[in-house]
């Protein structure tokens, strides 16, 4: 299953990047900020995203909006994973339907936990 | 009796010295932006090591995760992945620096003009019609735990 990771701290996606290889995603391709992560998801259907929030030009959350808005990606599971913790941010992010959220810094158990139950509920 | 009409004032030692006090004031000025300016060179700094040192923890580790004898290597996998997340300082130091960064031009642009510019900061983003601001990482017990966020999550709306 293609993952895509959305950050734009190349050190973040290439921790990130490890840690699916070793939960078994080994497809896994990589966008720098929003606009980029949207332009490749129209070209390829991904099965999981797993993005930053403060990103420029698109942040990962006017990136979610677009994604919930489209009918083709809509329903494409997204991990917002972020130093972003105030709590209207993240009430924010749970109503334009992210998954799930991940504040950094975060462990491998963590991430794995929230894979887990990002797909645990799909099914 | 008071003289009718005065005499010339003589050019006062206030004025001079006034005169004086505005050029150790430019002086100063000067050394202090000159003093802000040395410092956003060592915030760079500071990022750059941090991304350098990330990269090469990383580049360790992932040859750990590699090792020819599978076996041992999933021995440490733990281990190896701790050091891969711990490697997320760098993202988050740079994220404090930008925010000291910009409090720091900001101040800079003040002394510079004597006046407070419109504040534009790039990881305090407020769009137009939009409620959200982001603050980038929060301080030390700042209450930013994943337990928290994930007491957020598990509240309906």
């Amino acid at each position: 299953m293609p993952v895509l990771v959305v950050d734009d701290y190349k050190t973040m996606i290439r921790i990130i990047r490890n840690l699916l290889k070793q939960l078994g995603f080994a497809n896994v391709d990589e966008a720098s900020d929003g606009t980029a992560a949207l332009s490749m998801m129209r070209e390829k259907d991904y099965g999981l995203i797993i993005s930053d929030w403060n990103m420029e030009p698109m942040t990962g959350y006017e990136l979610l909006r677009e994604v919930r808005a489209d009918d083709h990606l809509s329903r494409t599971p997204f991990i917002m994973v972020t130093a972003e913790s105030k709590t209207e941010n993240v009430i924010a992010a749970k109503k334009a339907g992210v998954n799930n959220y991940i504040v950094k810094p975060f462990n491998a158990a963590t991430l794995k936990s929230k894979i887990d139950a990002v797909f645990g509920d799909a099914s | 009796m008071g003289q009718v009409g005065g005499t010339k004032a003589k050019r006062s030692r206030p004025g001079r010295a006034a005169k004086a006090e505005c050029s150790c004031n430019e002086t100063s000025i000067a050394a202090e932006i000159t003093m802000l300016l040395n410092t956003l060179r060592e915030l760079a700094a500071i990022r750059s090591t941090a991304e350098d040192a990330a990269a090469r923890i990383l580049d360790s580790a992932e040859g750990l995760l590699t090792l020819a004898d599978k076996e041992e290597a999933k021995k440490a996998e733990e281990a190896i992945l701790s050091i891969m997340t711990a490697c997320g300082f760098d993202d988050l130091v740079g994220q404090r620096v930008t925010k000291i960064t910009e409090t720091l031009d900001r101040v800079i642009a003040t002394r510079l003009t004597g006046e407070e510019p419109a504040r534009t900061p790039t990881t305090m983003l407020v769009k137009p019609q939009s409620e959200i601001t982001l603050e980038g990482p929060g301080l030390p017990g700042a209450n930013q735990d994943q337990a928290r966020i994930d007491a957020l999550f598990r509240e309906k709306n």
